[in-house]
């Protein structure tokens, strides 16, 4: 028989570790680090893949939510989404698992069960599922088999509702119409000029928001080529800051700052006859490694550490519904393609631009719902080293706090020069509005305070 | 016993290397430094000249090896070749050697050597190099000393004398390699760059200085030239010049001057190009005395590559930007362009003569291999690895993470074996002079092989053209043309004048049988390739030869006759000569000529089909102008309303007798939100005045703004009535008005042709019953459930009544006889469905009697429908998501494949991108694989079985007989007829095009318009004074006004065009 520890003294601050009865066969043993290799496993599909970064932040969610669920859907440490998520049939009941069922092996199970779904390289999920089973079958066939049966109940009430996101249905609807040439309206952008993705995202369900719109930012500034006006100058501005970035290298801290956030999957290099393309996390992806470090440095146990990253992918996955509504609304022009027909047509950006309209910033509005949501589990000031990047050959980052690491990633913007200053100030105060939601929507402690789910730390 | 010969019945017999000595091979190596990663045109492979360097009579053979040594084999008779490369001194001393072309540069008798080579990319070092024949079997390399040494990225060299100063000048095509990245505007041709940019070097006594600039030469970064042809395209006499261009390019058309500089047409005279322009040669093929030209392109013709590979599809998101940039749309096929007007207009019917796809294709040689007076077309294939395998690309794409550049090429290059092999046999096409029959596998062995130059020569001097092929990474190809057929020849050599003793740029028109033949001296041909000095024709079993007129370099003519046939015969160039005489402009007044009678611009709104369903075979929201012409205001005199698409105002033209008086009418304007489609003035209200129905069709605005509308004529103005007639959202194509019931007053018949969004549906088309008082009710006894282009009333059966004949698409034409008891359909033959685009009434076999014209999609497509394997169309909602999707199907080799790619199919069914991984896995399935029977039985069918335009014959009211038009009128869809007076002789004509269709079939513009007055005398509207149709032709009016009519050319997203003529 296993015991669970229902209540965690979290005022004290211990991570209280759960406790096992000596039975002949050992218990699976599941820890939080278990957990993060999972999310490091989809986060490499993904790259492999090519997920856009809204679609990324999807596939983040729901795998996320399963696990959460498997632990708190009946008796866990926290209060079940399960009320309080869009869309979820008010009267779903998952089924009370039996007395001792292992809920962190279900929520494992559950975990890859969903994620299953969601990516396309299906079968390297299924093989590292089966490599986990296979030990964990040897270890204690019988609580295997238990978690399993409740997995699959989990997994099955969260995909049922998932398949209800209109995602499909968004996957054939129109292209972007590229055939209007609007001046100001936004065109496909070199090198490989690709149609803008996502085009219909807003009509994605959001998980707590009440519509796509409800944090819509203020419009941006009017298209005008007059050289006094707001558009112009911002414009402008991409251009000068560009040139005098360049001006002082490639070793500058402001190109080290646009190329540590780049986070952009379709960076490619044309080469001959072939085009590649650079692989790159998405920006969500590294909000999940930010997430990883502070969990892993504030030493959450196995619950918060689930907790953790599923508030956190719920605030990415509701932000870039927000930004996604407001990009496909204004279609803004790239800087890159004014800046080459009316400044400068040798001019290129530092980043590459990625394949959507540009207000508001993807990074603007997703950091700053992200770092919100970290800061109410880890608190604030809670500096880290960000080595997120070092995989992809960049270097490590320090930051004061969540906050700090926002605003450099949205600054990384203009840097990169893909964003005009608006896109990143109210795709700032846009990802805040979601973030701030999202904290004070979503009830996860069971006891009523709303900062509880945090715990504090000595960071 | 070694076997040496191939035992065959093909009429060019490959000859063994044992037995003939010749056993050059262009082997190539590749590292991780060079390679088609670091250099495109790796894999172009080489060329090969022939020409008799000794003297003897016998052409000899140099073949140029990339990065091996050239070498040059003696022609010892009998197919035995010697190699004297060693002797010669001519392996060349170049890194990466490409073209070659024999000429006389000095003019000493003895042929010189020109080789072209890729200098200063890479490491590759040398210059082009030309090889002075010492007359003693050795040659001297001495480029330097004329000005040839160019170091540059070079194709190949063409020698003429551009300005008729007596010398020979030369024209180099370079390439570019920038990348595919490099897509700058397209003035950037403008701004000249060395070593990638053309060159037209000018021989100044023996020196050749660059005049590519003051002669107008494009020279800029995006300058990536495969091949040139020469030729008089503009019959003045003076040499013109076609570039192929590789890539978004467009390719270069200068027609010379004769100033010293050239003009660049391409734009003007042609209306569809190659895209990825590799080869070319020009010859008349159509006996009319005018050039004609070949571009040869990459289209696959099997199924498997074609599914793997990047085609068109890949371009249609990249074009609307390289339109913007200035380019040209171009279509990855070969493009037959057939001179039309002497070089002014050129129509394209490669698919039509199904030379469009032999795959990835080098060298196109027009030659009569079987001597029987029709030019016939070889062309070389293959590639040692598709760069554009779709699964490559996504594996490259996919495998480079987390590499620098560096190490990422250094990993590509291993990785290079995974390219598919492009190894794809040559094939070759029997001429017979109208259009081309494929005789590859039975004229020449099917054998995949990497040929890339290509010559042909009569070596052994029996006759009969034979073929030289040079191969990457294998041994040259020598074929003996072993023509069985009892046929006759001749053969000139031309001794012209120094400084051009060859004759290089000479025309030969040669008379027999009733047929002229046509050929010009210009050496370097087809792919890298030089061919002798000698012009070859074949006879065919006629051996008299009426006459022989030979043109010239200095324009004089020189009339040979009496010449006796299968032999080589000499031409001495004599003095006193008469000038040829050029055509000039023609004479006499025509018959119609243009005026500015009216300014109307139609234009088309932004919606775009394809961007709500990616599947569909074509637009259907691009279907006006609407027009109707009737006399409003009871003066005797016609006029016109021309209805625009959606945002544009419709303009209505009051006739006054004297002209067309543009008229403002309130209520068009307020209604410039309709998109008009379709338009008929007739008297709705009985009142005696013209009353207009205008049909709508698909815009931007959505689909509350697609009713029909009725415009009553009331005090002097249009007034829209709101309800006497049914809401009509569906796409109307056509309204015909007539007093179908014989009850006094006008009724109409109204033909839909789909539901905005779903393509495939079927529609019903109905007829408005008027209650004389401008009510319209429908005729509950018609049923038409179909797809309705266009329809017309005419009494056919001679009772009294006006029939309703329908132009259907995805269905056969309908004829309901209008009976006393209701509409009869009657009974037309089987096995007629088309996409019918248009019908007229006419007595076309002039048998007295109103037989029924039908325009369909033309038989210049890709797609080759036949009553035994129609084209299909499935319609369903295959993924049941609320919305229908319309998968075309094409037969091919027994099974029925989806037209569309796999990334196309996913991007409407996601389902796909799961179960197909790769394309390899998704080449080859067949609609039955992919769907499944069950849910294809589910979906509803249409099919196509003819796409061939023509008539049904009326036999005493009978129809039972189909019979298609020639071939002129099969150029591309028709949407028109049009009867017209000329010349006090009634005429049909023709117009139509489309530039509705998705990027699989590309556009179709070759119907430049055509007249006649009988079948066997179709010419084209430009004899007429009528501007040669490249638009969209939607519908062909005319007019009366007092003294002369109008003709009016009404097109599609263009302006109209009117003429004035007599009748």
């Amino acid at each position: 028989m296993r015991i669970r520890a229902f209540f965690i003294p979290i005022a004290l601050g211990i991570i209280t570790l759960l406790h096992y009865s000596c039975e002949p066969k050992e218990d699976i043993e599941v820890a939080a680090r278990d957990y993060h290799l999972l999310i490091d496993k989809v986060t490499a599909i993904m790259v492999n893949d090519i997920f856009s970064p809204p679609q990324a932040s999807r596939v983040y969610v729901y795998p996320n939510i399963a696990a959460y669920e498997a632990l708190n859907a009946h008796s866990g440490s926290y209060k079940s989404l399960i009320p309080q998520l869009n869309g979820f049939d008010k009267n779903t009941k998952i089924k009370v698992p039996d007395a001792d069922t292992n809920l962190k092996l279900a929520a494992l199970l559950a975990y890859m069960q969903v994620a299953e779904k969601l990516v396309f390289s299906e079968d390297v999920i299924r093989t590292y599922r089966d490599s986990l089973t296979n030990q964990w079958a040897s270890q204690n066939p019988e609580s295997l088999k238990k978690a399993e049966a409740y997995a699959n109940e989990v997994s099955a009430n969260v995909i049922a509702w998932m398949e209800n996101d209109l995602y499909r249905e968004t996957r054939s609807m129109p292209d972007y119409d590229f055939f209007n040439q609007d001046p100001g309206r936004w065109q496909p952008t070199p090198p490989s000029y690709m149609k803008g993705i996502e085009p219909h995202w807003a009509k994605i369900r959001p998980m707590v928001m009440d519509s796509a719109s409800q944090f819509k930012p203020l419009p941006p500034p009017s298209f005008s080529l007059d050289k006094a006006s707001k558009f112009y100058r911002e414009l402008n501005e991409v251009y000068q800051i560009s040139e005098a970035i360049r001006a002082d290298g490639n070793d500058s801290e402001e190109i080290g700052i646009a190329r540590f956030w780049d986070c952009n999957p379709y960076v490619s290099i044309t080469k001959g006859h072939f085009m590649f393309a650079e692989k790159k996390i998405t920006p969500g992806a590294h909000w999940m490694g930010i997430c990883k470090i502070a969990s892993l440095k504030s030493g959450a146990d196995f619950d918060l550490t689930v907790l953790a990253y599923t508030k956190t992918s719920i605030a990415l996955f509701d932000a870039f519904i927000s930004c996604w509504d407001e990009k496909y609304r204004s279609n803004l022009i790239r800087p890159e393609t004014l800046i080459a027909e009316y400044i400068d047509p040798t001019w290129q950006p530092i980043l590459q631009t990625p394949p959507f309209p540009e207000y508001s910033s993807g990074h603007s509005v997703i950091s700053n719902a992200a770092s919100k949501v970290l800061t109410s589990i880890y608190g604030d000031n809670f500096g880290f080293v960000d080595d997120t990047e070092v995989p992809y050959k960049l270097p490590e980052r320090t930051f004061s706090s969540f906050y700090d690491a926002a605003t450099e990633a949205a600054l990384s913007r203009l840097y990169g020069g893909i964003h005009y200053r608006s896109a990143i100030e109210e795709g700032a105060t846009q990802g805040e509005n979601v973030g701030d939601y999202v904290n004070n929507k979503l009830q996860l402690n069971k006891e009523s305070s709303k900062t509880k789910d945090m715990i504090t730390s000595n960071h | 016993m070694e076997k040496i010969t191939e035992e065959s019945d093909y009429l060019l017999e490959s000859i063994a290397p044992e037995l003939s000595g010749l056993n050059f091979s262009n082997n190539i190596t590749e590292d991780a430094e060079h390679s088609i990663i670091n250099y495109i045109y790796y894999y172009n492979g080489a060329g090969v000249a022939v020409g008799d360097v000794n003297n003897d009579g016998l052409p000899d053979l140099y073949f140029v090896g990339n990065s091996i040594p050239n070498k040059l084999y003696l022609n010892l008779g009998d197919f035995k070749f010697e190699d004297i490369t060693e002797k010669a001194e001519v392996a060349g001393k170049a890194s990466w050697q490409t073209g070659v072309t024999m000429v006389d540069i000095n003019q000493d008798g003895w042929m010189d050597i020109y080789v072209s080579a890729v200098s200063n990319l890479l490491d590759f070092t040398g210059h082009n190099e030309l090889y002075i024949n010492n007359q003693d079997g050795t040659f001297t390399e001495s480029s330097a000393d004329y000005g040839l040494d160019i170091a540059s990225y070079a194709t190949q060299a063409y020698f003429f004398d551009y300005d008729h100063d007596g010398d020979l000048d030369v024209y180099i095509v370079n390439h570019s390699v920038h990348t595919t990245y490099s897509y700058g505007p397209a003035e950037t041709r403008n701004d000249r760059k060395p070593l990638v940019g053309d060159l037209l070097l000018r021989n100044n006594n023996g020196k050749f200085e660059d005049v590519s600039e003051i002669a107008n030469i494009y020279g800029g970064a995006n300058n990536y030239g495969l091949s040139a042809s020469l030729a008089d395209f503009n019959k003045d006499g003076w040499t013109d010049i076609y570039v192929c261009n590789d890539f978004h390019e467009n390719d270069y058309y200068y027609i010379n001057n004769q100033d010293g500089t050239f003009t660049e047409k391409v734009d003007e005279a042609f209306s569809i190009i190659s895209n990825f322009s590799m080869g070319s040669d020009a010859a008349d093929i159509n006996a009319d005395g005018l050039p004609d030209l070949i571009t040869l392109d990459m289209l696959p013709e099997k199924e498997r590559i074609l599914k793997e590979t990047e085609g068109d599809d890949a371009l249609y998101f990249i074009q609307q930007r390289l339109r913007k940039l200035g380019y040209k749309d171009q279509f990855a096929r070969n493009m037959l362009q057939i001179n039309h007007n002497d070089g002014k207009l050129f129509t394209e019917k490669a698919l039509m003569d199904g030379v469009a796809a032999t795959d990835w294709s080098w060298a196109a040689l027009f030659a009569d291999f079987n001597n029987d007076t029709h030019q016939d077309l070889f062309i070389t294939n293959g590639i040692l690895r598709r760069p554009n395998s779709l699964d490559f690309k996504k594996y490259v794409a996919s495998a480079f993470k987390g590499r620098n550049q560096n190490d990422g090429l250094a990993w590509l290059f291993k990785s290079i074996d995974s390219m598919p092999s492009g190894k794809v046999s040559n094939k070759i096409f029997e001429g017979n002079s109208v259009t081309f029959n494929n005789r590859s596998g039975k004229w020449l062995n099917d054998e995949p092989s990497l040929s890339n130059g290509a010559a042909y020569a009569d070596l052994n001097l029996d006759g009969n053209l034979d073929l030289v092929l040079n191969n990457l990474n294998g041994t040259a190809s020598i074929y003996k043309n072993i023509n069985p057929s009892p046929s006759n020849y001749i053969s000139f050599k031309l001794n012209y004048l120094k400084p051009n003793l060859n004759g290089i740029g000479t025309t030969i028109n040669l008379y027999a049988g009733q047929k002229l033949q046509s050929k010009s001296l210009y050496k370097s041909r087809g792919f890298l390739s030089g061919m002798t000095d000698q012009l070859h024709f074949g006879l065919g079993k006629n051996n008299a030869i009426d006459s022989v007129v030979v043109i010239w370099p200095n324009l004089k003519k020189q009339v040979l006759t009496n010449l006796e046939s299968n032999r080589l015969q000499e031409v001495n160039y004599v003095q006193d000569l008469e000038d040829n005489s050029f055509r000039a402009a023609k004479p006499g007044k025509a018959a119609f000529q243009k005026t500015d009678q009216m300014e109307f611009q139609h234009q088309e709104d932004l919606y775009n089909d394809f961007l709500n369903e990616k599947l569909i075979p074509y637009k259907v929201s691009t279907m006006g102008p609407a027009v109707a012409v009737g006399d409003v205001t009871g003066n005797g005199f016609d006029d016109l309303y021309i209805g625009n698409a959606a945002g544009k105002p419709a303009k209505f033209y009051l006739n006054n007798g004297n002209e067309l008086v543009l008229t403002p009418i309130k209520v068009f304007s307020n209604d410039s939100i309709y998109e008009d489609n379709t338009a008929v003035f007739f008297d709705a209200d009985g009142d005696g005045d013209q009353d207009l129905y205008v049909g709508s069709g698909i815009s931007k605005r959505g689909d509350a703004n697609y009713l029909d509308r009725l415009y009553l004529f009331e005090q002097g103005t249009f007034k829209r009535t709101p309800s006497s007639i049914p809401d009509n959202k569906l796409v109307t194509t056509v309204v015909k008005a007539n007093d179908f019931d014989l009850d006094g007053d006008i009724d109409l018949f109204v033909g839909n042709l789909t539901e905005s969004k779903h393509f495939g549906s079927s529609v019903n088309s109905y007829i408005l019953v008027n209650d004389g008082k401008a009510n319209f009710s429908k005729l509950k006894s018609f049923k038409l459930n179909s797809k309705v282009n266009d329809a017309i009333w005419k009494d056919v059966n001679g009772d009294g009544r006006s029939d309703l004949i329908v132009a259907t698409e995805w269905d056969g034409p309908k004829l309901f006889f209008n009976t006393v008891s209701g509409f009869k359909p009657k009974d037309l033959p089987s096995k007629l469905n088309g996409l019918w685009q248009s019908v007229f009434v006419s007595d076309i076999d002039q048998d007295g009697d109103e037989d029924i014209l039908l325009g369909n999609w033309g038989l210049n497509s890709k797609f080759k429908p036949t009553p035994m394997t129609p084209l299909k169309m499935y319609y369903l909602d295959f993924d049941k998501n609320g919305n229908t999707e319309t998968v075309i199907a094409y037969h091919k080799n027994g099974s029925y494949y989806p037209l569309h790619s796999r990334d196309e199919l996913a991007s409407q069914l996601t389902i796909i991108k799961k179960r197909y991984v790769r394309n390899k896995d998704y080449a080859l399935k067949t609609m039955e694989d992919i769907f499944t029977p069950y849910t294809l039985n589910e979906a509803q069918l249409n099919e196509v079985h003819s796409f061939a335009s023509g008539y049904l014959e009326n036999n005493n009211g009978e129809f039972s007989k189909f019979v298609e038009f020639p071939y002129q009128l099969q150029l591309a869809p028709i949407n028109s007829f049009q009867k017209i007076n000329v010349n006090n002789k009634e005429h049909i004509i023709v117009g139509g095009n489309s530039y509705r269709s998705n990027n699989y079939q590309g556009t179709y513009s070759a119907l430049k318009g055509f007249m006649f007055s009988s079948l066997d005398s179709i010419v084209p509207v430009s004899n007429f004074g009528i501007d040669s149709f490249k638009e969209e032709v939607k519908t062909i009016e005319t007019i009366s006004i007092r003294n002369h009519k109008i003709l009016l050319i009404i097109s599609n997203d263009g302006p109209i065009k009117t003429y004035r003529y007599e009748n």
